[in-house]
């Protein structure tokens, strides 16, 4: 296997006499064996990365090592990667056993026996050997992913690219998908950089996530640290559904004074802050509770609307009755599915200070984040 | 199962394991890497080459060359290598049964003459008539023509095979079909103005009109072509538009002429493009139509007077100038086109 | 009701059923269309019908009968064919000698020169510059090539003496020719065949040869196994463009072949002779003379029309 190395790459299109910067300096390392997700909002550069890793687009500068050594002018087909594409690229006119053969007669010596062997026993593993004298045309979609991922597999490259390879999957198979590949990868153990929008296939697949935006890094870290300790404020609304709340507030002494409430903070995150006054206080819906009594991080709050999702309901909240509802501050929490609330009841919000986030307003950098160990405490609660 | 896989494993391991030994060695003077130890100059010096060009003209540069590097090589001899000779060709005086071109003494004098001779000056206003009115007239009758059909009408593909099938015939065939229909006794021509108590005209005697009967003829041979570009472009107008125009309360006529027609620029643009070109290419029509070089009084165009001065009078240079003349003339149709393809990202 | 009731009565009163229907259906606006359409579909075939039934009439034929009327019993004759199928039939023969090797050639090339030009990554604006000048190869006016091109063929590439060897074995020198002219043509066709092939390898999805190149295939392992055998629809759409543009052309074998007579003369180039090189217009014969040596792009308009429809169209 192999280990895979980013160092400042960075991808440069022109666009007439425009130039644009689709992928902005970024720096990864990839351990052997580990399954990597690159995630973001479409044209954060995600796939741009991907493709200059598989050799599909030139790196304007930086270098991209594949086991410590420099690959970025070696060819495509010599770096000993496979890739998995989001059409899954299939060869029309090539039967299944075809499609899987191509790489190992092209990339390899080996004898036709030996590759028929190969890709057979490949085509078990994947349950697709009835399937193997089939046309691609004749498979449904879910079976051309998998020929797709034979494909690949039957290579046994030191690296496997995958690029949105289950979002033209229905969402059930897409579920069964993502579970069976990450136990095909745990199994291969072959490094795995995988490319997706999805924030579900982020959190639920990878070893690590990796967060880009506007083609640059933005955090990478185990899916929980991303979760729970954001780097900014881009990966904390972008992680999560429904989203962070997020309210912009000024420091005044040992408050947080927002539009619509004030906030008193303790020492501990004070001593976070430095200099910075002008912030944006985050809370996760699930951490907002209902509860009975008011305090200092309670407010009085109007349910505007309650959707209900079954074992839970998300409730929008509203800190001002008397301003039209497209205009209020909106709270959104997410509730236990049997705490019943409806429209326009009154109810009372806390903020639990030690599940508040705290960002730069500027920059968007986070001051403080909930601490893991006190978020690990409350699921256990 | 387990071990089922690291089985399948160990075995693939090891080839790919042959495999990248032999690729090791081969792989980096094809990925064009400077770090090539240096055992043969000549190969690290055709590498290091190989290396920049790809880097200056894209990653398959070199390897893709092989495919279309040599044909082009070839067209362009063949086609921008000859212009470039005739150019040379037209500035000497190269006539008659002199074996080759004097390439010693080059002047305008062939480009002078032509200016000077009338023929030369008549060629040339019917070949802008004759452009003009053939691809006018010809893209106004394929417009109409993909209009009808595109009504959802039955037999469409009938009726489109009948209107295409002159395209298919050579010059040659159809000049003979003409050659007939014009003829002055027995033609379909006079017979059909006869019943209105008209003619018999003399169609391609008469040195006012042949010119209108070829433009006709050729017509008749290239309109299905124009309506076959149109009614791709009409297919590609989303439904809606019709539905919205009539919406809109437009007459059928109204919504074609202000919703439908100014979205077909673009088929209208490359049709008319094929079409002059076709219209240049009269020449094989023109000559069957007499059997010899010289075609009817008053249907003389650049095309045949540069192939009868040539190859009919032996005035090599003469000729070659007249079809640089006709060269220009197409080069300023198809520039503009080009340069509009391109902008359109369309090459 | 009436559905079941004609179906159990057999074909001929379904269709009569369907017609009236279709008929009650249609507007006074819906004739008029029908009636235009089938006006214009006249227009183009009466010129190609009327040659027809004039190749099978007789001198006095011809002057008594309309000319778009079919010959009566009297007039009616094969003379005409048998003359012209004796005069053309060698010029058939030496057109598809060149016709055939230069038409499949030239779509070989051609689809080589597209993939090149479309599929690997290289500098696009160099691309462009490329194509442009291969696009503009297609619209060049040929007269402009012509004195060169003869003097390239006659002074400079001297083929006949080359092939002195194949003169020795009794064939005729003029056949130099034909050779001359498949060079010629696929000089001159790599530009139409290039465009077709880009036009459909244009639209090849980008991932498939990605995922290739990614298998470990070179460039010319992409185009042997995976480029060439999808390219199937393309090749029948420019074989058959390329054919008749090639059959039909008269101008490179009045240049190259020159005249008639030789024995290596095409049929074209015999046709626009045949009336004449005879005393008078003799116009049955033409007519008999110009849809023989159309039969052939007949044929392939006929069984392949839509290949053609869609090369034209490109």
């Amino acid at each position: 296997m192999a280990t895979l190395e980013l160092d400042s790459i960075t991808k440069t299109f022109q666009d007439g006499d425009e130039e644009i910067v689709a992928v902005d300096d970024v720096s990864l390392s990839i351990d052997d064996g580990e399954f990597l997700v690159v995630v973001g909002p479409s044209g954060c550069g995600k796939s741009t990365t991907l493709r200059m890793v598989a050799g599909l687009e030139t790196i304007t500068a930086g270098t991209l090592s594949i086991d410590d050594r420099v690959v970025n002018h070696v060819k495509s087909q010599n770096r000993d990667i496979a890739m998995v594409f989001q059409s899954y690229a299939l060869y029309p006119h090539m039967s299944v056993r075809q499609n899987m053969s191509f790489g190992l007669e092209e990339s390899t010596d080996l004898p036709d026996d030996e590759i028929n062997r190969m890709v057979g026993e490949t085509g078990e593993m994947l349950g697709i050997s009835p399937l193997l004298d089939r046309k691609p045309s004749d498979l449904s979609g879910g079976q051309q992913q998998r020929v797709a991922l034979g494909r690949a597999i039957v290579r046994d490259p030191e690296v496997f690219l995958m690029d949105e390879p289950l979002s033209n999957l229905d969402a059930k198979l897409r579920a069964e998908m993502r579970t069976e590949l990450q136990r095909l990868q745990n199994d291969l153990g072959v490094t795995t950089v995988y490319v997706t929008h999805d924030q579900t296939e982020a959190m639920t697949m990878g070893d690590r996530i990796a967060i880009l935006d506007g083609g640059e890094l933005q955090q990478v870290a185990t899916p929980l640290e991303c979760y729970h300790e954001p780097s900014n404020r881009f990966v904390a609304s972008f992680l999560g559904e429904p989203s962070m709340n997020f309210f912009d507030v000024t420091l005044e002494g040992d408050r947080l004074v927002g539009d619509v409430f004030e906030y008193p903070i303790d020492e501990g995150i004070r001593s976070d802050l430095g200099d910075a006054t002008d912030l944006v206080l985050g809370i996760r819906p699930e951490a907002v509770q209902l509860v009975d009594a008011a305090g200092d991080h309670e407010f009085e709050t109007t349910v505007d609307v309650v959707e209900p999702m079954g074992d839970e309901n998300t409730v929008y909240l509203h800190f001002d009755p008397d301003v039209e509802p497209e205009n209020a501050s909106t709270l959104v929490a997410t509730i236990d599915g049997f705490n019943r609330v409806s429209e326009d009841d009154t109810v009372i919000a806390r903020i639990p200070p030690d599940a508040i986030h705290l960002f730069d307003r500027s920059t968007g950098e986070a001051l403080h984040n909930r601490s893991m160990e006190n978020a690990a405490d409350q699921i256990d609660l | 199962m387990l071990d089922f896989y690291r089985r399948l494993h160990r075995t693939i391991r090891s080839s790919s394991g042959d495999d990248d030994e032999v690729r090791a060695d081969g792989g980096v003077v094809s990925d064009g890497s400077a770090a090539d130890p240096p055992a043969e100059p000549d190969r690290d010096l055709t590498a290091r080459l190989k290396a920049s060009l790809d880097r200056r003209f894209g990653s398959d540069f070199m390897e893709s060359s092989v495919f279309w590097l040599p044909p082009f090589l070839l067209m362009g001899l063949f086609v921008y290598g000859a212009v470039i000779w005739n150019l040379l060709i037209s500035l000497t005086d190269y006539q008659r049964f002199e074996n080759a071109p004097d390439y010693s003494n080059l002047d305008f004098e062939m480009y002078t003459r032509a200016l000077a001779d009338s023929g030369f000056i008549d060629a040339a206003v019917n070949t802008l008539v004759l452009l003009i009115a053939f691809t006018a007239g010809t893209l106004a009758v394929g417009l109409v023509l993909a209009i009808l059909i595109d009504r959802g009408i039955r037999f469409e593909n009938s009726f489109r095979t009948i209107y295409l099938l002159p395209m298919s015939l050579s010059f040659v065939v159809t000049a003979q079909f003409w050659l007939w229909i014009y003829n002055y006794n027995n033609g379909i021509a006079n017979n059909l103005i006869g019943t209105f108590g008209l003619g018999p005209v003399s169609w391609l005697g008469n040195q006012d009109i042949v010119l209108y009967a070829v433009i006709f003829a050729l017509m008749w041979q290239f309109s299905g072509y124009a309506m076959v570009v149109y009614l791709a472009g009409l297919r590609a107008i989303p439904t809606e538009h019709y539905e919205a125009a009539q919406v809109d309360g437009a007459s059928a006529l109204k919504m074609y002429w202000r919703v439908i027609i100014p979205q077909l620029k673009g088929a209208t643009i490359s049709a008319a493009v094929v079409l002059m070109v076709f219209g240049m290419k009269a020449f094989d029509f023109l000559y069957s139509l007499s059997g010899g070089y010289r075609p009817p009084n008053g249907a003389d165009i650049l095309a045949t007077k540069m192939v009868r001065e040539a190859y009919a009078n032996l005035n090599w240079a003469y000729g070659s100038a007249i079809a640089i003349v006709l060269f220009g003339m197409a080069l300023s149709v198809i520039g503009p086109y080009l340069v509009y393809e391109y902008r359109r990202d369309n090459l | 009701m009436s559905d079941t009731e004609p179906r159990t009565d057999g074909g001929t009163t379904t269709r009569t059923t369907r017609l009236r229907r279709t008929l009650d259906r249609m507007t006074v606006e819906d004739v008029g269309l029908y009636v235009v359409l089938a006006l214009a579909a006249a227009f183009y075939l009466v010129p190609i019908e009327s040659g027809l039934v004039t190749s099978f009439k007789t001198g006095t034929a011809i002057i008594e009968t309309a000319p778009f009327a079919p010959p009566g019993p009297s007039g009616l004759t094969f003379e005409k064919w048998r003359t012209a199928i004796d005069v053309l039939l060698r010029g058939m023969g030496n057109s598809l000698l060149y016709a055939v090797p230069a038409t499949v050639i030239s779509a070989f090339v051609g689809s080589i020169t597209a993939y090149g030009l479309t599929i690997p990554t290289w500098n696009k604006s160099y691309k462009a510059l490329v194509l442009m000048l291969i696009i503009a190869g297609i619209f060049i006016p040929y007269q402009a090539v012509l004195v060169p091109l003869t003097q390239f063929w006659s002074q400079w590439a001297q083929l006949d003496q080359v092939l002195s060897f194949v003169w020795a074995l009794g064939i005729d020198e003029d056949y130099v020719g034909i050779i001359e002219l498949v060079i010629t043509h696929v000089a001159y066709g790599i530009p139409i065949c290039t465009l077709l092939f880009r036009t459909y390898y244009k639209t090849m999805s980008d991932e498939m040869i990605e995922s290739a190149r990614l298998d470990g295939a070179t460039l010319r392992r992409v185009y042997r196994r995976i480029v060439l055998p999808l390219s199937g629809p393309m090749f029948a759409v420019v074989l058959i463009y390329q054919f008749t543009q090639i059959w039909n052309d008269l101008l490179f074998t009045l240049v190259i072949v020159s005249t008639e007579s030789s024995p290596a003369a095409p049929v074209v180039l015999i046709l626009a002779g045949l009336g004449s090189s005879l005393e008078g217009q003799d116009f049955a014969l033409r007519m008999a003379g110009a849809f023989f040596a159309a039969l052939p792009t007949l044929a392939v308009y006929i069984f392949f029309g839509e290949e053609f429809a869609e090369g034209v169209a490109a």
